[in-house]
């Protein structure tokens, strides 16, 4: 069994991991461990950076070849800064991720996906060689993309028509490439790639986007809350399975960066050439995935989305598009609190 | 409104200054030239750019831009008492009451219509996600052309490179809406005036250093991070000759007394900006702030053959660019030159940048023995001030280290 890689981020190239030899674990923010980050960062942030940190210090965590922290906002900065301090023998690398698209951030995100690569070889004792790029990166991409695309035929299938339990599935599948392996999640996606049940009616369909929403079990509780989830824009949902087009370029490094930077964004990555643009293309999903109406889920203290809410509630009220504002703490706990304005937003929408 | 408070200030500090020719009075001029450089902002006559902290200003100003990072005007709606109808603007727009006020002053500000309009915006990715963030918010309020310089936290050769090659770009982007290229006479001037402030921003914070201290808590506060909206001009080095005179004087004419100092005190990221009486309470104490520490040059002189990749150099270098055991590095070295006997930190409320870093830094100035006192403040909105919990938590520090 190979060895372990943790990570926290969706811009982390999965396929690099694997084709290192080593499996991908995402570190969830799911734990009972004890509430100690606060002491090593500040009450005030980010859950999700808190409880990773938590399980950290309490050391729920399977054991690990190393650790990638990706530079995508300041609460994954201090998390980063502070694993240090808590475990100060892990191996760990942290990788620039540029805010914006243009040309010289694209080739300098492929140097640093270059360097996480060189990294990950030499953590597992592997000499870098011409040959590991053309058999083995591109192997585990097309095995990757393979994934990529049953994902992709699922929400398809989702945003047409609802079928109970469809949804929690699709996050299995995605859970298990984060925790697993590529072959692992692709093997489960062609079991679940027709649904099991057959569709039923009388769901409000909603687009649901924030950052982080992994819990399988928090879509069937929408279900219960009678709400079809018809899309997802989450770093945990399909937007983590990026396909990758190998085809953009000579470097795989580079085709890995265009494919991951240009591909639907976090908040935090935006198009400085229409400020603002995860508005419009929140309303996009929306229309594309036959929602009626969009629910924002973020963690608390998540800058990135919180900054940007305002313009998305905006472009939403525009198109008249009800939205319904979510905050959470990682919980399903919390997620619970938030039964009764669901199902307020759920007869509003008048299905 | 905002363009009439700064000519009545300017108004009022040149008259100030008249009635005493021969004083040095650097504080004074400083603040002078910053509400002239608020003048300028409202006067609707200048090329405008807001932007980020780490901005080039030099450069900017070499290209006959007036430039201003967001945070600034939030910082002095909070001083003038103004900030809290701007609060409530940005809050109504939904934006987090527990983000950073900062943000939510000016963002406000834009709201409200109180903001000079921009001709153009130039974000940068360090220090802080929420600072680029608002940026964001702003050019797409406003509908202006925007441009983001990334700055990487490894300070490598292709992380100079990347920034280095931005630069450059900015400059392009620059140009293109100004219509002007850039004169690379002025860019050396400006350059050179930045190489002269920084050897004169080294020389006060070496004055500073001096046991007893001829600084005050007041004299350099917030210093350093503003001082950089005027480095790349001939003012910014009169400016910086002042206050080195100031302390030249001061030590000459024996008024290193001018607090008391039984305590050395070093101030952690920004000061409070609306009123509140910390300066008196801990000259009432008998304490003293001798550093901020952002109060610090931490680049190397500008190379005028290799403006670009300097000034990249300089964006990277600053600690708040790095990690943050960088910072803590830091940090200690500042200790350990002003003999501090203990440092405050204001962990603002919604900072995650600087705040979130708070239980590493306490951890890392242990590490050389000097007590931190952190405090849990607003640094910008006093609506949930508990000032009397802050008095009783700063009183029993000083207990604690006398």
């Amino acid at each position: 069994m190979n060895k372990k890689i943790g990570f926290t981020c969706a811009y982390t190239p999965v396929p690099l991991i694997e084709a290192a030899g080593f499996s991908p674990y995402r570190v969830f923010p799911e734990t009972k461990a004890p509430d100690q980050a606060g002491h090593l960062l500040h009450d005030n942030l980010c859950p999700h950076v808190k409880k990773v940190l938590d399980r950290a210090l309490a050391n729920d965590l399977p054991e690990l070849a190393g650790m990638i922290f990706i530079n995508s906002c300041d609460a994954m900065r201090r998390l980063s800064d502070a694993w240090h301090e808590a475990r100060p023998d892990d191996k760990i690398i942290l990788i620039d991720l540029p805010s914006g698209t243009n040309s010289l951030s694209l080739d300098f995100l492929s140097k640093e996906y270059e360097r996480l690569f060189k990294t990950l070889l030499k953590w597992n004792n592997i000499p870098f060689s011409p040959e590991i790029i053309s058999d083995k990166i591109k192997e585990t991409i097309a095995k990757w993309n393979l994934l990529a695309a049953s994902v992709k035929k699922i929400e398809e299938t989702m945003s047409r028509d609802f079928f109970p339990g469809y949804a929690s599935g699709l996050q299995q599948i995605i859970n298990t490439v984060a925790t697993q392996s590529i072959d692992d999640a692709y093997q489960m996606a062609q079991n679940k790639i027709e649904p099991e049940k057959t569709a039923k009616k009388g769901r409000a369909p909603v687009f649901v986007f924030g950052n982080l929403l992994f819990d399988p079990k928090v879509y069937d509780l929408f279900e219960d809350w009678n709400l079809q989830v018809s899309g997802t824009d989450f770093c945990t949902s399909s937007r983590f399975v990026t396909q990758v087009d190998t085809g953009l370029d000579d470097n795989i490094f580079k085709s890995l960066a265009v494919s991951y930077l240009k591909q639907t964004p976090c908040a935090r990555t935006m198009d400085t050439s229409i400020p603002g643009s995860i508005a419009q293309r929140i309303v996009e999903r929306a229309k594309q995935t036959n929602a009626k109406g969009v629910i924002g889920f973020t963690l608390k203290f998540c800058d990135p989305y919180l900054s940007r809410i305002p313009m998305i509630r905006q472009a939403l009220k525009k198109e008249s598009i009800p939205f319904l504002m979510l905050e959470g703490d990682c919980t399903t706990g919390s997620m619970g609190q938030q039964q009764t304005r669901i199902e307020a937003f759920t007869e509003m929408l008048e299905v | 409104m905002m363009y009439e408070h700064f000519d009545n200030t300017v108004k009022g500090i040149q008259d100030k200054l008249n009635q005493d020719p021969e004083g040095i009075n650097a504080r004074k001029k400083y603040v002078l030239e910053l509400s002239r450089l608020g003048r300028k902002l409202y006067s609707k006559n200048e090329t405008i750019a807001w932007c980020g902290v780490t901005a080039p200003f030099d450069l900017l100003s070499s290209m006959g831009v007036t430039s201003c990072f967001v945070e600034f005007v939030g910082a002095m709606l909070a001083s003038t008492q103004t900030a809290g109808f701007f609060f409530e603007g940005a809050e109504d727009e939904g934006f987090a009451t527990d983000s950073c006020a900062y943000h939510r002053a000016v963002m406000g500000a834009v709201l409200k219509n109180a903001m000079p309009e921009p001709d153009f915006i130039i974000g940068t990715s360090s220090p802080c996600t929420a600072g680029l963030a608002i940026v964001e918010n702003f050019a797409h309020q406003y509908k202006k052309d925007f441009f983001v310089l990334n700055v990487p936290q490894n300070y490598t050769k292709d992380a100079i490179k990347y920034l280095s090659n931005q630069v450059e770009e900015l400059v392009g982007f620059v140009s293109g809406h100004t219509k002007k290229p850039l004169s690379k006479e002025k860019l050396n001037l400006a350059l050179e005036n930045f190489n002269l402030s920084s050897q004169l921003l080294k020389d006060i914070y070496e004055l500073a250093k001096a046991k007893p201290s001829p600084v005050d808590s007041r004299l350099l506060r917030d210093f350093g991070v503003v001082m950089a909206l005027l480095m790349g001009t001939k003012t910014g080095v009169d400016i910086c000759q002042a206050f080195k005179d100031e302390l030249n004087h001061r030590i000459k004419t024996g008024r290193h007394h001018a607090s008391k100092e039984k305590k050395r005190l070093m101030w952690i990221q920004n000061r409070i900006q609306y009123p509140f009486p910390m300066d008196n309470m801990l000259d009432d104490l008998g304490a003293k702030i001798v550093v901020d520490e952002l109060n610090n040059v931490t680049w190397e002189p500008m190379d005028t053959d290799n403006p670009y990749e300097s000034i990249a150099k300089r964006m990277i270098s600053i600690p708040f660019s790095m990690s943050t055991s960088e910072r803590i590095k830091t940090m200690q070295n500042l200790a350990l030159e002003y003999q501090i006997d203990g440092a405050i930190n204001p962990c603002h409320w919604g900072c995650r940048q600087g705040t979130g870093a708070r239980g590493l830094i306490s951890k890392g100035m242990q590490d050389i023995n000097v007590p931190v006192l952190n405090l849990e403040i607003d640094c910008v909105d006093s609506r949930n001030l508990a000032k009397g919990q802050i008095e009783t938590r700063v009183e029993a520090f000083m207990e604690m280290l006398s």
